[in-house]
């Protein structure tokens, strides 16, 4: 038996990586960073989002378990937590996005219109929780995975195909390539 | 029992002009490269003779491959006349069914115990299914075959769990891609093989791995990947860890000799301390 800390890696930068991926996607935070629009329930001038997939609206108020309240949220200096005014804390959820993981939903916290979190707000097939972050993280996402000719393995390990999948499957050209 | 096919051998390597193969090196020890069709899935062999016999090497293969067949026709839960099924259906006593079918539910019961529960064959719906564990058991069982047979290294690919021993060129480890979920050209880190990697996810079968604590499909991850001494236990571990979320990265870390390495829905990573990463 042993204990061993468990080395996790992403939210706060991770997240930052996300956002980063999807650039052509800005309006993302455009409600927020401009500090005088639309905290959460009544949209100011964006449109409230039932559409899951609409890319990019900035203040989704209707989806399922979503936090949009302007409540002050824990983990931000609280000062000034009277909701509504561009100076307090509040809190948005934009509409879900489809990028290169799946879809993904989230929640922005800014106090003053200073954006202070990033969370993912999860309704999609797989858990996407964040990783609490802890003091031995390293930050990454998988954006940077490796193309396989340059990673000289040997095999792949990989949920199970099927025969069928076989045939296009990296294990596959590995085999068919020889192995060195 | 389908009688063993003995494998179309080929040893790897360039050909010369003649169409002749070699191994990689002139003059060095054969490679031999097999694919079999079993359990619904493509078991690849990687076979290093060394400085063994090549033709008792290719004998062992022929009988590793006999190997899976056997394992397949006793532990199929979807061949209806399998001990298996017939298990299942209460048609049939332990005691009477092929012994290695109570050595694996022996070996199923130790898996749910160092998995904290979390991989349960007994909480499947339709009965006890040891279908999360049987098929890393049986590459086990054919890597043991050839490592028998005097093969100085070996890798049994059975659908995407692998097990390995010895050294494919002198001091070098087997090195083992982890598949990116979302891309099967890419890899999202490459481990060096302690003797098995396995990994679970939904993204080649879709949502199939049932969390026992609620007894429906329950995935938390895009995929999990445990690495250890035996591939067994690394096979049900990952499918026990893709259903337990973070908390079943604890339950990994307790275990000497096995870690294991996430991917979120999200593409956030994380790992335990000693995954034996190399890029």
């Amino acid at each position: 038996m042993r204990r061993a800390p468990i080395v996790v890696a992403a939210t706060a930068a991770g997240l930052a990586g996300v956002l980063g991926f999807h650039t052509q996607q800005p309006s993302l935070l455009s409600g927020l960073s401009g500090g005088g629009t639309t905290p959460t329930t009544s949209g100011g001038g964006t449109t409230p989002t039932t559409a899951p997939s609409g890319s990019g609206a900035s203040t989704s108020t209707t989806a399922p378990g979503s936090t949009s309240t302007s409540t002050p949220a824990s983990t931000t200096p609280t000062t000034s937590t009277t909701t509504t005014t561009p100076t307090g804390t509040r809190t948005a959820v934009g509409a879900d996005v489809q990028y290169r993981y799946g879809e993904l939903e989230l929640k922005v916290t800014a106090t003053g219109g200073k954006i202070t979190s990033v969370q993912p707000v999860i309704d999609t097939a797989y858990d996407a929780r964040s990783f609490q972050v802890n003091s031995y993280a390293e930050p990454q996402l998988l954006s940077q995975t490796l193309q396989a000719q340059s990673a000289n393995i040997n095999g792949v390990s990989g949920a199970t195909y099927t025969s069928q999948a076989y045939v296009q499957s990296l294990q596959a050209a590995l085999d068919k390539l020889g192995i060195k | 029992m389908a009688p063993p096919v003995a494998p179309a051998l080929a040893p790897d390597g360039p050909r010369d002009r003649t169409g002749h193969r070699h191994g990689a090196d002139p003059g060095s020890a054969p490679v031999f490269g097999h694919v079999h069709h079993v359990m619904g899935t493509v078991v690849s062999f990687d076979v290093r003779v060394g400085d063994g016999d090549p033709r008792a090497a290719m004998v062992a293969l022929s009988r590793a491959c006999a190997r899976l067949d056997r394992a397949d026709a006793v532990f199929s839960t979807w061949k209806p006349n399998s001990p298996m099924s017939r298990i299942r259906r209460g048609e049939l006593a332990l005691r009477e069914a092929p012994p290695a079918l109570g050595r694996v539910l022996e070996l199923c019961a130790l898996a749910r115990e160092l998995s904290a529960g979390w991989f349960d064959p007994w909480q499947m719906p339709g009965g006890v299914d040891p279908t999360g564990l049987v098929k890393g058991w049986a590459a086990d069982e054919a890597l043991s075959v050839l490592r028998e047979a005097g093969v100085r290294a070996a890798m049994v690919g059975a659908g995407g769990d692998l097990a390995t021993f010895g050294s494919p060129e002198p001091g070098a480890a087997w090195r083992i891609g982890v598949r990116d979920p979302w891309a099967g050209d890419r890899v999202a880190c490459v481990l060096e093989s302690p003797g098995a990697v396995a990994t679970s996810g939904c993204y080649e079968r879709g949502d199939h791995v049932i969390d026992p604590r609620t007894g429906r499909p329950g995935t938390r991850f895009a995929s999990a990947t445990v690495t250890g001494p035996e591939l067994w236990l690394a096979d049900a571990l990952a499918t026990g860890l893709l259903v337990a979320g973070e908390e079943g990265l604890a339950f990994i870390d307790a275990l000497d000799g096995y870690e294991a390495f996430v991917i979120s829905g999200t593409g956030a990573t994380a790992r335990t301390a000693r995954l034996p990463v190399v890029a």
